[in-house]
């Protein structure tokens, strides 16, 4: 379905992403693994447009000199060229790191901001669903976003990109700094979604072992290069993996 | 109690004035130099509307809003869109557009005394004494309802909704498939819709002159650093302070001080608290 190859984005000289090859199929959970600065956030700007944006701005502002060089497909399309607002129409949904809330609107605001893209039959239909996955967000729908718990806004953040109706999700880092407890709940509902949409997600993630029971394929990013891939069970038995990203010491 | 109803008078023109300019910087983050210019460009196309083509009152202020606000559009796809992001560019790109409007027309021949708009009705009433004309009470009765449509328009519909997620996070905004050119364009047009609206509503009280365009500037400028840049309530509120600060200046002091209330807000703003009533600097903090 979205397929990116060779990926490579500088930053000035220095190396972001480094040849990357991603791929990820219809009804997918692909989840992709790094540690900080291993080029999570940079691919997933580079694959949503918003690295055009950022270089774009850069560049206005006589800032860094990015250089994005690769190619992306998407349903067998090239859109390596195409505007994030082009690509998010044909269904390439960002729910960025530090999740972004619109912080001056209400719960229930952010997510029909969120609706831009939806028809009205379809947003009243996405936002009742979004309410079904997340009961917590219906009973505050009218406090501002900026007042928000961190559990609370990322649930907010999946909500909105849903109400953008995403054919492909990419999530970036949804766990960040969430109690163990949300975690579950979040990864449980991310679940669900790809169920019950039938949309596929790329997720990533510095902690494997949450997010590892739900995902279809993975990606280890080590110093912006995939350094591994593979099925969930072939990911999970290797001894260097588990190691680094599981926390697990072999004997 | 004549103070109050001329303050009031006074507050909402300068709150129209701002509200364009609120709007801009609100979405696009652009110090619309222009505004102005476009505020009296909108006054001398109505005035062409009825005078010379010999339209309909009603039809000219129509068309000449909407005209206004495709050319600030136009403007803004051709000429700033190219500097988008850099402030001090904008600033320097738009207030050349308002200078070369104005002087434009000035040197069009649209100068003197005889360009004036007929009052929407003519006639005055007294309110507690106080006589105050009819083009004055319509004034304040179109300001509260602008305010009003504004902030029904920016909660309840798709563009409305889409402005104020740019206005809060552009990139957010980006993500959720909102086209920030078109919808930085379409801020612009309508702010310049409200710069017309404002200078259809105010310029039947007196002569249309090209110097009204860089009062009004000034003015806008000034409501919006007091009420903080990019809020629109604060832009409302600020008026008001502005607007009675103006009219008390006025009475106790003279007329002649009239304009000096506005670059004093300006500058006891800047030191006192740089940031507005209702400023945004809180985001620097994050960013740190």
């Amino acid at each position: 379905m979205l397929e990116a190859t060779g990926l490579m984005v500088f930053y000035e000289n220095m190396l972001a992403l480094n040849n990357i090859d991603i791929r990820c199929e219809a009804n997918q959970i692909v989840g992709v693994f790094g540690a900080n600065s291993a080029g999570k956030s940079t691919l997933m700007y580079t694959l949503s447009g918003i690295m055009h944006d950022i270089q774009k701005k850069e560049q206005m502002a006589g800032g860094e000199r990015i250089t994005v060089m690769g190619r992306i497909d998407y349903k067998g399309q090239n859109i390596s060229s195409l505007k994030p607002s082009q690509r998010a129409k044909r269904g390439i949904i960002l729910c960025p790191e530090r999740r972004r809330i619109f912080k001056e609107s209400s719960v229930l605001e952010n997510l029909r901001i969120g609706g831009y893209l939806a028809s009205p039959a379809q947003a009243k239909k996405t936002l009742q669903y979004v309410f079904e996955i997340f009961p917590a967000l219906e009973k505050i729908k009218k406090r501002m976003g900026g007042f928000l718990s961190g559990g609370e806004q990322q649930m907010l953040a999946i909500g909105r990109a849903l109400m953008a109706q995403p054919k492909i999700l990419l999530l970036d880092e949804p766990l960040l700094g969430l109690s163990p407890l949300m975690q579950a709940t979040l990864i449980k509902a991310t679940r669900e979604i790809r169920d019950e949409m039938n949309i596929a997600i790329i997720v990533t993630e510095q902690y494997a072992r949450p997010v590892f029971p739900i995902v279809d394929y993975g990606f280890i990013l080590e110093n912006g290069a995939a350094v591994m891939e593979g099925i969930r069970e072939e990911l999970m038995n290797n001894p260097d993996v588990r190691s680094a990203y599981f926390g697990v010491e072999e004997t | 109690m004549q103070i109050l109803i001329y303050g009031t008078i006074n507050s909402v023109a300068l709150a129209l004035f701002a509200l364009g300019f609120a709007m801009v910087y609100g979405v696009s983050r652009l110090p619309n130099f222009a505004h102005g210019a476009l505020y009296v460009l909108s006054g001398f196309i109505t005035w062409t509307l009825i005078n010379s083509l010999g339209l309909n009152y009603l039809i000219s202020i129509v068309l000449a809003m909407i005209a206004t606000g495709i050319i600030g559009a136009l403007i803004y796809q051709f000429v700033l869109i190219r500097i988008r992001g850099m402030e001090i560019s904008e600033i320097m790109a738009s207030y050349a557009m308002g200078l070369a409007i104005l002087e434009g027309l000035r040197w069009g021949g649209f100068k003197g005394m005889t360009y004036t708009l007929p009052a929407f009705i003519e006639g005055s009433t007294s309110i507690a004494g106080v006589s105050v004309d009819y083009q004055r009470l319509l004034v304040v009765g179109i300001g509260a309802a602008v305010v009003a449509l504004l902030w029904l328009f920016t909660r309840y519909t798709r563009i409305g909704l889409a402005l104020r997620g740019m206005a809060q996070d552009e990139r957010a905004a980006m993500m959720l498939g909102i086209d920030s050119d078109l919808m930085a364009v379409v801020a612009m047009g309508f702010g310049s819709m409200l710069a017309a609206l404002a200078a259809i509503c105010l310029l039947p009280l007196g002569n249309i002159v090209v110097e009204a365009g860089y009062n009004v500037l000034i003015l806008a400028i000034a409501v919006c650093i007091v009420g903080g840049l990019g809020s629109w309530v604060g832009a409302v509120l600020s008026a008001f302070l502005i607007g009675f600060a103006q009219i008390l200046t006025v009475v106790y002091l003279g007329a002649h001080f009239q304009m000096v209330v506005a670059l004093l807000a300006i500058i006891l703003t800047l030191i006192l608290k740089p940031s507005g009533l209702f400023g945004r600097q809180k985001e620097l903090e994050e960013r740190v």
